[in-house]
């Protein structure tokens, strides 16, 4: 066994582990941090098959951006995670047969049997100076340029469909107008009114 | 590295369909306040000037662009038509709904826009890529839009259900795609059609794979057991964004089937017709006996769909006799797809019609969804409720209504494949079903109406929903115009 | 224009006139309704001559305009067969209906269902062209069972009659026995030709004679045949389907002329005539369309003596007509059939309006009794009766004449079994056509005037609105919308028949569009002695049955003008034989006990074992308890859990993962 190998395996246990605490865990804080451990790990095996860039880029994107304001949402809302999960348990033992059969089967379809490892290729070594990451870019801005417009598309469409469902003008909003502020003329505030002098 | 330019030609119609989206975008934004029909007028003018644009592009000509990912050949164009018409005529349908509700806003018409140019790239796809982001971005958009009517408890709800399993689905059809890919070791459709025909790809996996592409495609078409977010998102969501759920995606979702399965998949044709055969007797039988218990309409119909889809799938999986010579195949193949691809475009014509006259019964503060809202309804609008009655009979597959050619021509397809205990159990089913379609006729002609408040609908509503019925009418008058349309589109692609 | 757009234009012009009238009935102005459907018939009238001219210069057309749908094998299509044959029908049907059509502007100008009634002649104007200018059965059938469905909705148009309810459906059931024959017939020749095309199914035919149908061992071709003439049966009311041909005198009097005697009911004729290459297979099939006619003939010239009510005669001598018709058909004189199909056309449309118009004249009193003298009041009703009389009875130069005589002559040369029964039934069907013809004729127009003294007994009293004359009252004219079609339809009545007998006959004039076997070619004998029209007159004068119309004649007017004591003495004296006349041979008896009884019956003891046992029980209520439960559990299913929702996913996918795996 190799070092790689070695690593591998570690790695493996830590996510499957962290993996399975996301979704035991009775705290939900607890089980964010336990997906962020996931992830890391999932890190770790993606730059053990030399993929450096998209290993960075999930604990970047993932545990630097979306998994701290994951933390934030549940740390705002009081969640009683509890309450939600009272037919957890009921309905595991029954879960836990269907996911086994399932995990069963994809196991026997995908193990060496089937799946024939062994014919694969071992990659080639790449040569020096050999950068992942530019390989990548290469290949979004020419060969895949169709599916990343297109996935900047759902982007888009992500920004619309959140700020439509999210946003509201509130009747009691004091937003500031900086045209309505500018264009403001002195007779729209101010009324002089020429009195009379009272005389008592 | 130098790259080249794709050509952009054949990919006109999206283009435009995207670049529309943004000006959407910007003006609503802008004119929005003071012009508050501008998003509406824009939309409709994208997709009728989006149609033009397919019709001027569409040649006999297979062309590939974009490295292969992008297919535009004339079944293509001719979804693509029926897929803008679709939005079209159900933007016009929900225009006054949408109005009532407070929903008529830029951020609707967007998302419309994008789910349309969700469903022209899943149509022109030719990689699985690509697929699978289309198919994101239409499922994204309609999620967002059955979420629209955010103060509405039963729209979100449905909102989330819809967007949760849509998710598990995705999931299922991401998974299976990255089996197909190791087993072939390619992503591209017809790449994946010659590696099953050349190469000796490892079946197993693929299989694997394909049972899970399945079961995404499944749950986008909405059959059994896949099919449990239909009722609830068809009667959670407003009407108008159920019409449009329940209409073009179905088109999409077909021509995903026909790319997928019988484009790339052909070789592994007995393992998917099996599925599918299973999955469609499943439907039929639990839409047409559960939709009989139902009493909003909308929950009604959601049954008939699953069953008018489970229907649908008999003819997908009815391509083939075994032992016939090539040519007699062809011939037995083609006579199949197009027999479901009939089947589907009716299916979508009537359900616009049946959708739209919910919407003709709404109005401010009311929803018109309960079969008793039908009560009557010959005597508020004899035109309109004739229009209904058309709409049902042909969905109940009455001979000389367009519904029965689509049923029989699904029914031949079957017979071909020596599939005649199949059939009829179809007959027998959809003899159940048409209780549910007459049942309405019933209320609207033979009941006293429980409301009588004269119907208010703009003309732009009346003119499209009577056109709607014409169509319906003269298609079951002269079905083999559409039906040998039909064939031709698809001759064309396989 | 050519011709595929003239025959188009035929086609849509009723039918966009149709359109017009009957979708906007309660909107437009009854001014319109009318002039709209006119137009229609009258481009439809024009264009077929049109087409007339260039099928007489020997022009045919065989076109598919319109794949309907593809069943396997089989197409069914929409086309056109323009033939001599065709175009003739074309002309009759376009221009009767035009008559027609001007005449109901007078004659249901009081009627608040006037655009509707418009709305329904022209849409039957259209479907009666389908059924002539088809070129396949499909389209046949469709024309056949259209024209069926105007014809019931015109019978029951006054709806708010129990007797005119009653009548339609008689007309709807009858026809629906025919009906069934007819499918029968054409389903037998799409399953052994393979095709629903006449010119295919012809070529098949010397194939078909020699099949046998393989479920009972008959002769294919004599199955398909009396198949389809059992069809023919019901439309053209032959014995015994003919019940309700007499009933449907409910209907308003245009239809009666357009529907009940000129066209509709000659579409029988016409589809054996057209099916001439597959009934010549077959002698069996042949003889039994002439025993049928000339039963027909004969015995419904029998009841027309004893009618009162005078819808009802000229409808007993339709029906006697139509047994002359298809004794023609079966003596294999289809050209003759035709031509008498046209002779009649004219005569008994024009006999029709007549008596429309003496209803008019006696305010919607049809009772001959109460009728008499109206000469005086209604000339030009008077003199155009008689012409159409005269034409009825087969005076020697009429249209009625040429027809008939060549059907007499024929049937006597045939050498068909049963030919000398149908010989001697048409040769006695003279002598009573004259008798019951004059008799009616002299009972309206001459003797004692009645109508003054009548008053009471005249008005139905089921109805509550008055019929009849008042008293004092005098008859009086019909605006010139009634009698100006009688006398445009007098004309052909007089002449039609001299001028065009050589050609239709005798010189092959409908070409190959009639085909007739080597064997059963009788016209042939007759043309050997046929020496020219007015020669034929002539000769005619001094024949058997111009003896025979002159003593049915002479009698009439001895017993109605001379004696009209004499026939409620002879009734009573002859009562056994008066009364089976007066219940139509008990024919609505026999229905009603036997078929009605006995479906009633049946369908108790189905209801009884059948629908409460079996359906009811097993069936619906089972039905509805497997559904009630289906129902249940999916709504268990349906829980509106979303994590539930999900697992069905999941399974789903396992089941279909377990099902597929293992078979690789």
């Amino acid at each position: 066994m190799t070092f790689a190998n070695l690593l591998f395996y570690v790695f493996a246990a830590i996510l499957v582990f962290a993996a399975i605490r996301v979704i035991t865990a009775s705290n939900p804080v607890h089980a964010v941090l336990h997906l962020v451990l996931a992830f890391f790990t999932a890190g770790g095996l993606w730059m053990l098959l030399r993929a450096e860039f998209l290993a960075i880029a999930l604990v970047l994107v993932y545990v630097g951006a979306v998994m701290v304001l994951f933390l934030f949402v549940i740390m705002m809302l009081d969640i009683n995670i509890e309450r939600m999960r009272e037919r957890f348990w009921s309905n595991l033992p029954f879960g836990l047969v269907v996911g086994g059969l399932l995990i069963a089967e994809m196991s026997l379809v995908l193990t060496a049997r089937y799946f024939d490892l062994d014919a694969m290729p071992e990659a080639a070594e790449p040569p020096a100076g050999h950068s992942n990451t530019k390989e990548l870019g290469r290949l979004i801005y020419t060969q895949y340029a169709y599916p990343f417009e297109l996935a900047a598309v759902i982007l888009l469409v992500a920004i619309i469909a959140a700020i439509a469902l999210t946003h509201r003008v509130r009747p009691g909003n004091k937003r500031l107008d900086p045209a309505r502020q500018i264009a403001v003329k002195r007779k729209d505030r101010v009324r002089i009114l020429s009195m009379p002098a009272e005389k008592d | 590295m130098n790259s080249i330019m794709p050509n952009l030609y054949p990919a006109s119609a999206e283009i435009f369909v995207l670049i529309m989206a943004c000006v959407v975008l910007i003006v609503d934004l802008y004119c929005g306040k003071k012009l508050p029909g501008i998003a509406f007028v824009l939309t409709q003018a994208t997709l009728v000037f989006g149609g033009v644009i397919v019709w001027l592009t569409a040649d006999a000509h297979v062309a590939l662009t974009f490295s292969k990912m992008f297919i535009d050949d004339l079944f293509g164009d001719f979804m693509k038509i029926a897929i803008l018409a679709t939005m079209a005529i159900a933007m016009t349908y929900g225009r006054s709904y949408l109005d009532d509700r407070g929903l008529n806003k830029g951020e609707f018409y967007l998302l419309a826009l994008f789910a349309t140019l969700g469903m022209m790239v899943i149509v022109s796809a030719n990689h699985l890529l690509v697929l699978y982001i289309g198919l994101e971005l239409m499922s994204l958009s309609l999620y967002a839009m059955v979420a629209l009517r955010r103060d509405d408890a039963a729209a979100s709800e449905a909102a989330m259900k819809y967007f949760v399993l849509g998710a598990l689905a995705s999931g299922f059809l991401l998974y299976g795609m990255s089996m197909i890919y190791g087993a072939t070791g390619t992503l591209q459709i017809d790449e994946i059609a010659r590696q099953l025909a050349y190469h000796a790809a490892n079946k197993t996996v693929l299989l694997f794979g394909l049972v899970f592409v399945i079961a995404g495609l499944a749950f986008k078409v909405g059959v059994v057991p896949f099919h449990m977010w239909v009722p609830d998102v068809y009667q959670g969501a407003p009407t108008a964004v159920t019409l449009i759920v329940g209409s073009a995606p179905k088109l999409a979702a077909f021509v995903m089937a026909i790319r997928l399965l019988v484009g790339g998949m052909f070789l592994v044709n007995e393992y998917w017709q099996l599925a599918l055969l299973l999955m469609a007797s499943f439907s039929i039988v639990l839409g047409n006996l559960t939709a009989i218990a139902q009493r909003n309409v909308k929950r009604m119909l959601a049954y008939s769909t699953i069953s008018h889809m489970g229907f649908m799938l008999l003819a997908l999986a009815s391509g083939v006799i075994d032992g016939a010579s090539v040519a007699d195949l062809r011939f037995s193949v083609l006579n199949a797809y197009s027999a479901a691809l009939f089947y589907t475009v009716t299916y979508v014509l009537m359900s616009l019609a049946a959708f739209g006259t919910l919407i003709l019964l709404s109005r401010a503060g009311f929803d018109a969804e309960m079969l008793d809202d039908l009560k009557g309804l010959s005597r508020r609008s004899p035109w309109f409720a004739a229009v209904m009655l058309i709409t049902m009979f042909s969905m109940a597959g009455v001979p000389f209504f367009v519904g029965f050619f689509a049923k029989f021509s699904v029914l031949e397809a079957l017979i071909q494949a020596d599939r005649i205990g199949v059939a009829v159990f179809a007959v027998l089913m959809s003899l159940i079903g048409a209780y549910y379609y007459l049942r309405v006729v019933k209320l609207m002609y033979f009941d006293e109406p429980v409301d009588s408040t004269p119907l208010v609908a703009p003309t732009g509503l009346r003119v499209m929903l009577s056109v709607n019925g014409v169509v319906i009418a003269l298609a079951g008058i002269a079905p083999n115009s559409l039906m040998s349309i039909c064939a031709l589109a698809l001759g064309y692609s396989l | 224009m050519d011709m595929l757009t003239l025959c188009i234009g035929i086609v849509l012009a009723p039918l966009a006139g149709s359109a017009v009238a009957g979708l906007f009935c309660r909107v437009i102005p009854r001014w319109l309704a009318h002039s709209v459907t006119i137009l229609g018939v009258a481009i439809a009238l024009a264009f077929s001559m049109l087409v007339y001219q260039r099928v007489g210069a020997g022009e045919t057309m065989n076109v598919n305009l319109y794949q309907w749908a593809v069943s396997g094998a089989l197409e069914f299509n929409v086309g056109f067969l323009i033939d001599r044959l065709s175009v003739l029908m074309m002309l009759v049907v376009t221009s009767v209906s035009l008559m027609v059509h001007i005449y109901t502007i007078g004659y249901m100008a009081h009627d608040p269902g006037y655009n509707r009634f418009f709305s329904y002649i022209s849409l039957f104007t259209f479907a009666m062209l389908m059924l002539v200018m088809s070129n396949n059965f499909v389209q046949l059938f469709f024309g056949w069972e259209a024209v069926g469905l105007v014809s019931y909705l015109l019978i029951g148009f006054w709806h708010t009659r129990p007797s005119a309810v009653y009548a339609n459906l008689k007309a709807f059931l009858v026809n629906r026995v025919g009906d069934f024959g007819f499918l029968l017939g054409i389903g037998l020749l799409a399953a052994f030709a393979g095709s629903l095309d006449y010119v295919e199914v012809f070529a098949r035919a010397p194939e078909l004679a020699k099949m046998v149908e393989p479920a009972t061992g008959w002769p294919l071709i004599t199955a398909i045949c009396i198949g389809l003439f059992v069809g023919a049966m019901g439309k053209s009311a032959q014995i015994p389907l003919h019940v309700w041909l007499p009933d449907s005198m409910e209907g308003p009097t245009p239809i009666s002329a357009l529907i009940h005697a000129a066209t509709m009911v000659t579409a029988g004729i016409f589809m054996v005539a057209r099916m001439s290459p597959l009934f010549e297979l077959s002698e069996t099939a042949l003889s039994f369309v002439l025993v049928i006619g000339a039963t027909t003939a004969l015995l419904m010239g029998f009841l027309g003596i004893v009618q009162t009510d005078i819808k009802r005669v000229v409808a007993y001598s339709t029906l006697s007509q139509l047994g002359y018709m298809t004794v023609a058909l079966g003596v294999s004189a289809y050209s003759a059939a035709i031509f008498h199909l046209m002779t009649h056309a004219f005569f008994k449309a024009l006999l029709f309006l007549g008596a429309g118009s003496v209803i008019i004249g006696m305010h919607h009193d049809q009772d001959m009794r109460n009728m008499g003298g109206l000469w005086r009041y209604m000339p030009i009703t008077w003199i155009t009766s008689l012409i159409g009389t005269l034409a009825l009875t087969g005076t020697p130069f009429f249209a009625g004449f040429y027809s008939k005589d060549t059907i007499i002559e024929a049937a006597h040369l045939s050498s068909l079994p049963g030919a000398e029964y149908a010989y001697f039934c048409v040769l006695l069907g003279v002598f009573v056509t004259a008798f019951y013809s004059f008799r009616m004729y002299f009972m309206v127009f001459h003797g004692t005037e009645r109508f003054d003294r009548s008053g009471d007994h005249a008005h139905h009293s089921d109805e509550g609105e008055h019929h009849g004359l008042a008293p004092g009252e005098e008859p009086e004219e019909s605006p010139w919308t009634v009698w100006l079609p009688l006398l445009v339809l007098a004309v052909p009545s007089v002449v039609i028949g001299y001028f065009t007998i050589e050609p239709i006959l005798f010189e092959s004039w409908f070409g190959s569009a009639i085909h007739v076997g080597q064997a059963h070619d009788v016209l042939s004998l007759v043309a050997r002695e046929f020496r020219g029209a007015r020669e034929m007159g002539s000769h005619g004068l001094f024949s058997l049955p111009f003896g025979l119309m002159l003593c049915g004649m002479l009698l009439a007017w001895l017993l109605y003008i001379v004696r009209p004591r004499w026939p409620a003495y002879i009734a009573k004296v002859f009562r056994p034989v008066h009364g089976l006349l007066m219940n139509k041979y008990f024919f609505d008896r026999f229905n009603e006990i036997v078929f009605a009884g006995g479906a009633r019956v049946l369908g108790h003891i189905f209801w009884r074992g059948g629908d409460r046992l079996v359906i009811d029980g097993l069936l619906v209520n089972g039905g509805a308890r497997l559904v009630g439960w289906i129902a249940h559990a999916s709504r268990l299913l349906q829980s509106g859990r979303i994590y539930q929702y999900a697992f069905a996913m999941i399974l789903g996918l396992l089941f279909f993962l377990t099902l597929l795996s293992p078979r690789v």
